[in-house]
């Protein structure tokens, strides 16, 4: 019993880390752009959650496409009018000024939301379902219906859509998209933009199953890095499977080797990258 | 094409620029009080620069900054009453501060930078343990006292050095005042789970307290560590609920705590005492937990509750509360209070050297032996203050309640804790 309940900690808490993972891939992706301001955007999500809990009293899943779109519009400006400007400059470029993006961002958070502790705390926080001695709270619960919901909506976007297919061409060949017709400048805005969006998503759901602060969401970097390297670059169904995984080694991890789960989520990146440095799902090239 | 290259040139300045504030801001913009404008006004005969590196932001700066409310009240107070008198002059009292952002290693580099660039006279120490540890090394070196009330662990002072001096309790008694408190209940706790975060404190809390429960037989059936500043501890939340333990100890931090709680909640562990060595003391335990925090017991260094009667400005630990909540707006925790300690150490130090030189000073120190607001101020030859008692607080009905020592408190512990779908 005891078990069964580490799994499904592990899975629910899985299914937002493949959301983290998701869009941190999308980028990378199509891109080429390592997006270290990602975990800053699940803390923008986050906050514009809890200020939207906390002073209007709206529930967090009603906020969360609220502040997947307000998050979808920055990241698509952001895009637009300052990364654009040095895509052609090498990998390290990007690098930097997502870097700068997200110290910037974090910095700015701990000036004006202060580094206390924050939650959207709705009527049914910390209550849970209880089936047959397992306990399965609520907010969890609806974090991985919004994470499946998103992925799946992803998908079908990229697969079913124009925009998509835009896209997907734009990673695969640039030359040949930009002679297809494609607006490179503003592909490369609307797929941050949805990278940011999926970022925003992440940071609502986890505003409300456990506390925050702007110092909380570093490790999200990891995270997202080492999913999207285990799952596949450019994956959907990667990520997702990354996100479970690690959501498992998370669990487990905290519960026979605490202090050392970070040893093993390492331990499995270096494993990955010399025995599949694809990835589990991730394609050859 | 040649427009694109222009154009990323402009970016990589922009950037450049962009790049900037951050860094600064990285790097620890200065947190001070204004410099004092020429001369010295108010019949004074120099001023006194106390300097200290802060968490003001970062994983502690709650922490941080009711440390930092501490000296504050203690500069004000003392300042208005007359400042410091050292033989024959007067002297004024100035702090500084840095942002350490609750990193330990940055604390050191803060306090070279106050010793050697803003010239201090003495050092108030940082929050935290390992913060305090690095600063207690740069201290020495430099010979500039450091009188400390945030770095309880004995590693601080297990060093040799000469320089430091913390006025709170050291570690190993955090949790020694639950354990005491749960095995006079009825029922009798047998068992105990204990979690802590792996920082060097947290651990030395967790290490002393399960020593002493096996030395008055309680059996410990769980004993692990997470990382420091975790907020997702379901893991080990589920696993303590497996073994059943009566009496469940943490060793961490306030977000841990507040974790914790919530996370006991939602996978229905209960424990007959849950105990806290950081966090129920902390009135944000309670607005965030709400009915949640009840039951709970925090081990505290201080309450407004306690009985002393001090030989300073403050005087009682009630009057210490009527004044800092009358400055703040809050109520103080004990953070604050053995901030504000550490000033009137300094104060009594200073005042029976007759002089403001470093060695004198902390010879002083080394010899104080007063009762103040904050308890009995005394050190051991290792320069922790082994002689004030812990206390513990219970947070009952949405109020924080003196439980333990019995001679100090001003109520009775609730035992054991309802279970959650009957509160």
């Amino acid at each position: 019993m005891d078990l069964l309940q580490h799994v499904i900690n592990g899975l629910l808490q899985g299914c937002i880390l493949a959301l983290v993972g998701l869009g941190f891939s999308l980028v990378w992706g199509i891109l080429n752009i390592i997006n270290l301001a990602h975990a800053a955007f699940i803390m923008l999500g986050a906050y514009l959650t809890y200020f939207l809990w906390a002073k209007v009293g709206l529930d967090p899943f009603i906020s969360l496409p609220l502040a997947m779109l307000a998050l979808f519009v920055a990241g698509f400006l952001l895009q637009k009018y300052i990364i654009n400007l040095v895509m052609r400059a090498s990998v390290l470029t990007t690098f930097l000024l997502t870097y700068g993006i997200e110290a910037l961002l974090v910095n700015l958070a701990l000036r004006f939301f202060s580094a206390d502790t924050r939650q959207s705390r709705p009527f049914y926080a910390n209550a849970s379902l209880t089936v047959g001695g397992l306990h399965l709270p609520y907010t969890q619960l609806g974090a991985v219906a919004v994470a499946l919901a998103v992925t799946v909506l992803l998908a079908l976007l990229l697969d079913r859509t124009n925009t998509g297919r835009s896209i997907r061409a734009v990673g695969q060949d640039q030359v040949a998209a930009r002679l297809m017709g494609i607006d490179l400048g503003h592909t490369y805005a609307f797929t941050f933009g949805l990278g940011a969006a999926l970022a925003a998503a992440a940071g609502a759901l986890l505003s409300a199953t456990s506390g925050f602060s702007p110092a909380s969401f570093g490790v999200f970097n990891v995270l997202a890095f080492s999913i999207v390297v285990l799952g596949g670059l450019g994956s959907i169904p990667g990520a997702l499977l990354g996100g479970l995984i690690f959501g498992l080694v998370y669990e487990f991890g905290g519960t026979y080797a605490l202090s050392q789960r970070d040893v093993v989520i390492f331990a499995i990146l270096i494993l990955v990258l010399v025995m599949r440095p694809t990835g589990l799902l991730g394609k050859e090239g | 094409m040649a427009l694109y290259v222009d154009r990323r040139q402009l970016l990589l300045a922009g950037m450049a620029g962009l790049l900037t504030p951050a860094i600064a801001a990285a790097c620890g913009g200065a947190a001070t009080t204004p410099a004092p404008v020429g001369g010295t006004p108010g019949g004074f005969d120099g001023t006194l620069l106390f300097g200290a590196p802060l968490s003001l932001t970062g994983s502690t700066a709650k922490e941080g900054g009711l440390t930092r409310d501490g000296y504050e009240l203690w500069k004000e107070t003392y300042n208005a009453a007359g400042g410091i008198r050292a033989g024959s002059k007067r002297y004024r009292i100035e702090t500084k501060y840095y942002d350490d952002e609750s990193n330990a290693q940055k604390s050191a580099t803060l306090a070279e930078k106050l010793i050697n660039e803003d010239k201090v006279n003495f050092l108030l120490g940082p929050y935290g343990t390992s913060a305090t540890l690095q600063v207690s090394t740069v201290a020495e070196k430099n010979k500039i006292p450091m009188i400390e009330g945030n770095g309880a662990a004995e590693s601080i002072f297990e060093q040799g050095y000469q320089y430091t001096f913390g006025v709170l309790s050291p570690a190993r008694n955090y949790l020694r005042g639950v354990i005491d408190l749960a095995l006079a209940q009825n029922p009798k706790p047998a068992t105990v789970a204990i979690l802590s975060a792996d920082d060097p404190f947290s651990v030395e809390v967790a290490d002393a307290a399960k020593q002493y429960a096996e030395s008055k037989g309680l059996q410990v059936v769980y004993y692990q560590k997470y990382p420091n500043a975790s907020t997702d501890l379901r893991a080990p939340v589920t696993e303590a609920k497996a073994k059943s333990p009566d009496l469940f100890l943490n060793s961490g931090h306030f977000q841990e705590s507040v974790a914790i709680m919530q996370q006991a909640k939602e996978l229905g562990f209960n424990a007959k005492g849950f105990g806290f060595s950081v966090g129920p003391s902390l009135p944000d335990f309670e607005s965030t937990l709400k009915e949640a925090a009840n039951y709970v017991f925090g081990g505290t260094q201080w309450t407004p509750a306690l009985k002393y009667n001090g030989d300073d400005l403050f005087k009682t630990p009630e009057n210490y509360n009527t004044v800092y909540t009358k400055r703040f707006g809050y109520e103080p925790s004990y953070q604050s209070a053995e901030s504000t300690a550490c000033g009137v150490a300094y104060v009594k130090a200073i005042e029976k050297a007759g002089t403001i030189e470093p060695k004198a000073v902390r010879d002083a120190i080394a010899k104080l032996d007063f009762m103040s607001f904050y308890g009995q101020i005394k050190f051991d030859s290792r320069g922790i203050n082994i002689y004030k008692p812990m206390a513990v607080e219970q947070w009952q009905s949405g109020k924080k309640v003196t439980v333990w020592p019995p001679e100090a408190a001003n109520g009775k512990p609730i035992w054991p804790t309802p279970p959650w779908d009957k509160r």
